[in-house]
């Protein structure tokens, strides 16, 4: 097992992003705890335009840090249907509560495909262990 | 990757572990670098700079070599005090910035960075006079990096009063004890904030570490990464090599010329002195929340005139983003430039005088204690 925390109940991408089943093929997005403890401290987050279409694997999202700027890849192909507000003013809730109150934005799709494709938690802690023994 | 003898407490401490010149180093701890940062402007930050390179020059040529070498004046400082620095090549261009340090006449340490231990150690190994000895002491030579202003209490508690009391500005203090162990204690720092850069014996540096982080505790230490160190000393309007100061750069029209004299012959010199007023350097705040991003191209009056060197997030100054630039144009403090980015979005910046902060580096060290 990782360092990190990994909810059982998400999907995961190679790149660090979370995606959660809301039903109806919509889903929510955030970064992982492995993400959110190696950007560092949030300063400012650029999220997609609500009734934006998004592509699997564009760069929607962009996280600056006191030190860096990281783009963030969207997972689910559909159209942005609710972003979070509270970023706006509060960014650093990202880094500090990342699979609660730091979710990103959320996508309406027209299938499920691209959620089953990515890893399922346990998949995705084994990816990170390996990672942290390279 | 190379690791400092600190790497397993930096890993045990949750460290966020990057490569920085060859070396796996902590960007920040789980305090993160907001934090740490904070604790080095109003406590005390402490740093593992035993990355850095060492090299101890001895023998009759020493003078001279360091006029060969060094873009400084080291007819100016004495026993005991330590000098800022640039090595130029032929093009008059930055190889590294250095701190020299003057033990007598024919005894001096040269302190160089990480990325360029190497190629600094060669480059003047090419340039050695005859009547001299050069050796590198970087594997050998811990050193940690302790500033902020309670870090004057803190040594003075370990160390005794009297070992700091008279330590002014750059200068350093040989054979200082802490606790049982030897240390070269330089009032010299990358931070703009009064403190120490410390050296050891490399054997000695983990349990230095211990014992500054255990009894400074009541002093608001706190351990600090490579991300705090950046945002410090941009801060406090001090170059970074392979930025503001770099080989393919003349080192002219930069806030860094006390650390040019032109009172002596030096490597480079001819070159520079040719090229002045063809590029110059200057500190910027950005307006808004966002940092412009790296290789943003700065423009005046619609032309294009620099690029961005460096960028973060202030955090003494509010979380303002700002930078430093490089131009083609002489710009006076408070002029507005705009910074274009890669993806074509523009910033209202201003120039400005440096230090963006001001910390308490120079401050009376007898007013600290």
């Amino acid at each position: 097992m990782s360092n990190y925390s990994v909810p059982s109940n998400l999907r995961f991408s190679e790149t660090h992003e979370w995606v959660e089943d809301l039903g109806n093929n919509k889903y929510r997005i955030g970064i992982s705890d492995f993400a959110a403890q190696h950007v560092g401290d949030i300063t400012y987050v650029e999220l997609p335009e609500i009734n934006e279409d998004v592509d699997n694997e564009s760069v929607v999202c962009n996280i600056e840090t006191v030190k860096s700027s990281e783009d963030i890849n969207n997972q689910i192909s559909g159209t942005v249907v609710t972003i979070n507000e509270m970023l706006s003013e509060n960014p650093e809730i990202v880094g500090a509560d990342c699979y609660g109150d730091g979710w990103l934005y959320e996508v309406q799709s027209d299938s499920d495909e691209d959620f089953k494709a990515l890893m399922s938690a346990d998949e995705y802690d084994k990816f990170l262990d390996e990672q942290d023994d390279e | 990757m190379q690791k400092t003898p600190l790497f397993e407490k930096h890993v045990a401490m949750g460290a966020t572990m990057a490569e920085f010149g060859g070396w796996d180093m902590p960007l920040w701890y789980k305090t993160g670098q907001t934090a740490e940062h904070k604790a080095t402007r109003e406590n005390c930050g402490l740093f593992d700079i035993c990355h850095m390179g060492e090299y101890i020059v001895t023998g009759k040529d020493s003078y001279a070599f360091w006029q060969k070498i060094l873009t400084n004046d080291v007819t100016k400082i004495v026993d005991g005090q330590a000098q800022y620095n640039f090595m130029l090549n032929e093009k008059g261009c930055v190889i590294d910035d250095c701190i020299v340090y003057r033990f007598n006449e024919e005894k001096w340490m040269l302190v160089v960075n990480a990325g360029t231990q190497e190629s600094d150690f060669e480059w003047l190994c090419k340039n050695k006079l005859p009547d001299m000895e050069l050796k590198n002491i970087s594997a050998t030579t811990g050193k940690l990096d302790l500033q902020g202003p309670t870090a004057p209490k803190l040594v003075a508690e370990l160390a005794g009063r009297e070992a700091i009391e008279d330590l002014k500005f750059f200068r350093f203090a040989e054979n200082v004890n802490i606790c049982g162990i030897n240390v070269l204690l330089s009032r010299t720092g990358y931070t703009g904030e009064i403190g120490f850069e410390i050296y050891c014996d490399i054997n000695d540096v983990v349990k230095l570490w211990d014992l500054l982080l255990e009894k400074g505790q009541s002093y608001g230490i706190m351990a600090a990464g490579l991300g705090a160190r950046d945002t410090l000393r941009l801060e406090a309007g001090l170059p970074l090599s392979g930025h503001e100061v770099r080989p393919d750069v003349v080192a002219t029209g930069t806030p860094w010329e006390f650390a040019i004299s032109h009172e002596h012959e030096f490597i480079g010199k001819e070159a520079l002195e040719a090229q002045k007023g063809t590029v110059f350097a200057y500190a910027i705040t950005v307006e808004g929340r966002r940092k412009p991003g790296d290789h943003s191209k700065v423009m005046l009056n619609g032309r294009e005139i620099g690029v961005l060197t460096s960028e973060i997030i202030s955090v003494s100054l509010g979380m303002v983003p700002a930078g430093f630039i490089r131009t083609d144009t002489e710009l006076a403090p408070e002029s507005e430039i705009e910074l274009l980015n890669e993806k074509g979005k523009s910033f209202k910046a201003f120039v400005k005088e440096t230090p963006l902060v001001k910390g308490t580096s120079r401050k009376k060290m007898a007013s600290m204690l």
